[in-house]
């Protein structure tokens, strides 16, 4: 099994778990806190499994979670949501920001009125807070994968099932997205700074249409007979580059990584439709995303930044229980 | 649909259907012939160019190589089959914006049922089965589409959009949130597999075109069509039945939206509500670049399937002569334009009407 977790945050957990949570329920009975929750879109499995290890931190801290979002990963969506959330006046607000500046000016107004902000899974500024610099530093903490890791690991795992040598290329979403970026910035980087043999050829944007990143897979492959493998940055990205190599009858030829780990992806594991998919632990964001805020409320202090971990699924691991767990599920 | 009555003298009063000056199809000049065919032209034009450029570049050929021909045509399946429902809707003069959801409602019905009905009835009949419950749940949105548009006279751009955000969440309530894996091998064989070393989905997809071509060019149902999209009024007093014609015609379109779900669950293996999101765009422009007019009156389904390769071409060709990326927006856009131009100005050029 080729888990691996980053230090920082088993450090974190460590801490939070021995300080905070512990000693922390007697408290809770004096008054029953209101956390809210808004991902970055409501109809995401990565989301809602959040949403499922915020639930978890929440029954178990007797919090009230309260999660609302717009369908569509868009500020213009998402702030209406925020402001009518902050009208609710919560007791704190996690968010997945949908823009890294737009939401700066929305998040401040809750700020003003007194709620506390920690962003999960993207963030506001440079992701960098309570360093008393820029205006976007007042979130308490940012709590997400390290995306630019992830990407450097899909990286390794593509370069080790090509034999380290030959032609990749990124398929992924469209430029702009925090998260996505970071993937592809991560996956270039440790390609030219560990495998001098692979060559990575332009990225291709599909605009999370699974038909045209598989279009593009052919149109990629058919100017470049000897390519090796690609990396599906999101789930649409890897489905549709995994059928391209299946209508190319390129299946086994021409690798695929997949990031994310939706149910489906068990499915593309075992058919061979994807070869190894980089899982984030979504439910890991949201636990200590509430519990991170319930210490704050309680007047215990939190870190400014927790990284949450990956998971490698690939078809030597996918059936074992304790890898199956960290499929994104509703 | 009265596919089955080929109109003839019998089935007047239909009234003319075209808004150009002239007033039958033989008396057409050749400049309108040339403009009729130009979404053809213009397809024809880019993959000489794209020849042109391949040879030049990197001595490879573009058209003459099999995979490319295939994967274009795998790629123009699921847009087209969008475009041809919207075909219909848009020469009546009305649009559905419901489409690209109600195929993502499809694709979750049909993996659901796929998935429910496999182990007690065998894959073939399941695949028949997910197939018919996709298509008639898709119907649905559709009746309500066109009840709307018909009776209760809500414009069909407000009427379509609000059913676009029904279908959407119903969908994502249905897929619960995520994408639906289907295990059904017959199905992904139906998806994936080959007949004569052409894929399955693009014989379903060519076989769906010509009935659909010949429903709205030689039947009553494609008569009435354009007589309605040309000047509703004349048609209302030609004894027309609008308000029938335009829930059948909505019920159309949303059963295309429906196909197009199925087939792409089949692909790709799974039942994904978004499916179509990116798709409706794509599907009007496809229209628009085939030489139907916004407006109503006017287009036809060869003219939409060339609409609908020209944007395919565009886009898996920019990628194999690789050329940057975002180059892709604004070439689809700017043949957009073209077309659009190219339109008007055979209008004015042929004494029509031009709309303003």
């Amino acid at each position: 099994m080729k888990r691996r977790s980053l230090l920082k945050t088993a450090a974190a957990l460590a801490i939070l778990a021995s300080t905070g949570v512990a000693s922390l329920p007697a408290h809770a009975q004096d008054k029953k806190y209101t956390v809210a929750l808004i991902p970055g879109l409501t109809t995401d499995a990565f989301y809602i499994t959040m949403r499922k290890g915020a639930q978890a931190a929440a029954d178990a801290l007797g919090v009230e979670l309260v999660f609302q979002g717009g369908p569509e990963f868009n500020p213009v969506v998402q702030v209406p949501v925020l402001d009518a959330i902050i009208a609710r006046k919560p007791d704190a607000i996690l968010i997945a920001p949908t823009d890294t500046t737009q939401l700066v000016e929305p998040l401040r107004k809750a700020q003003d009125a007194g709620i506390p902000v920690i962003t999960v899974d993207t963030f506001i500024g440079e992701g960098k807070y309570q360093t008393g610099s820029g205006d976007a530093d007042f979130p308490l903490s940012y709590i997400a994968s390290d995306n630019v890791m992830g990407g450097r690991m899909a990286a390794r795992a593509l370069a080790k099932a090509i034999g380290e040598e030959g032609k990749v290329y990124v398929s992924n979403v469209k430029p702009g997205i925090s998260t996505t970026d970071q993937r592809e910035e991560g996956f270039k980087a440790a390609m030219a700074e560990e495998f001098p043999k692979i060559t990575v050829l332009d990225t291709q944007f599909n605009e999370n249409d699974a038909n045209k990143a598989a279009s593009q897979l052919q149109a990629v492959y058919a100017r470049n007979s000897d390519l090796k493998g690609v990396f599906g940055a999101n789930l649409f990205s890897a489905l549709g580059a995994g059928n391209g190599v299946q209508q190319a009858g390129q299946t086994g030829n021409i690798k695929v990584i997949a990031f994310d780990a939706p149910t489906s992806i068990v499915a593309n594991i075992k058919d061979g439709l994807v070869d190894a998919a980089i899982a984030q632990h979504p439910a890991e964001i949201g636990y200590y995303g509430v519990v991170s805020a319930f210490a704050h409320l309680s007047g215990q202090s939190i870190p400014v930044s927790i990284g949450t971990g990956f998971t490698i699924i690939d078809k030597s691991n996918v059936d074992d229980p304790n890898v199956a767990k960290y499929v994104y599920s509703d | 649909m009265s596919v089955s009555s080929p109109p003839t003298v019998a089935d007047a009063p239909t009234p003319h259907v075209k808004p150009q000056a002239d007033h039958s199809d033989t008396a057409k000049t050749v400049v309108q012939r040339i403009a009729d065919l130009r979404a053809w032209l213009f397809l024809l034009a880019l993959i000489l160019g794209f020849e042109i450029w391949a040879r030049t570049a990197f001595s490879g050929t573009f058209i003459l190589n099999p995979f490319n021909l295939q994967s274009i045509a795998i790629f123009a399946v699921a847009p087209l089959l969008l475009a041809i429902g919207q075909t219909y809707v848009i020469i009546s003069g009305g649009i559905d914006l419901s489409m690209g959801f109600i195929m993502g409602l499809a694709a979750v019905v049909a993996a659901h049922v796929i998935n429910g009905l496999t182990p007690g009835i065998g894959m073939p009949a399941a695949v028949m089965a997910g197939f018919v419950a996709a298509v008639l749940v898709a119907s649905v949105p559709g009746i309500i589409n066109g009840l709307l548009v018909s009776r209760l006279r809500v414009p069909p751009f407000i009427g379509t959009l609000g059913m676009f955000g029904v279908a959407r969440g119903v969908a994502f309530l249905l897929a619960g949130g995520t994408t639906v894996p289907i295990s059904n091998s017959f199905f992904a064989y139906l998806g994936n597999g080959r007949f004569l070393n052409v894929p399955i989905i693009v014989w379903i997809t060519a076989a769906f075109v010509l009935i659909m071509h010949y429903v709205l060019s030689q039947t009553r149902f494609g008569q009435h069509n354009y007589a309605i999209g040309a000047n509703v009024q004349a048609a209302r007093r030609a004894g027309i039945d609008i308000k029938r014609h335009l829930l059948r015609l909505y019920i159309l379109s949303a059963c295309c939206a429906g196909l197009a779900g199925v087939l792409y669950s089949a692909r790709f293996n799974a039942g994904a509500a978004q499916a179509g999101e990116p798709l409706l765009l794509d599907c009007v422009a496809a229209v628009v670049i085939g030489g139907a007019s916004l407006f109503g009156g006017s287009g036809t389904i060869l003219g939409t399937v060339a609409g609908a390769f020209v944007i395919a071409v565009i886009q898996y060709g920019l990628v194999f002569v690789n050329v940057e990326p975002f180059w892709q927006f604004i070439s689809v856009g700017v043949v957009i334009i073209i077309s659009v131009l190219i339109d008007q100005a055979q209008r004015r050029f042929s004494g029509g009407r031009v709309d303003e």
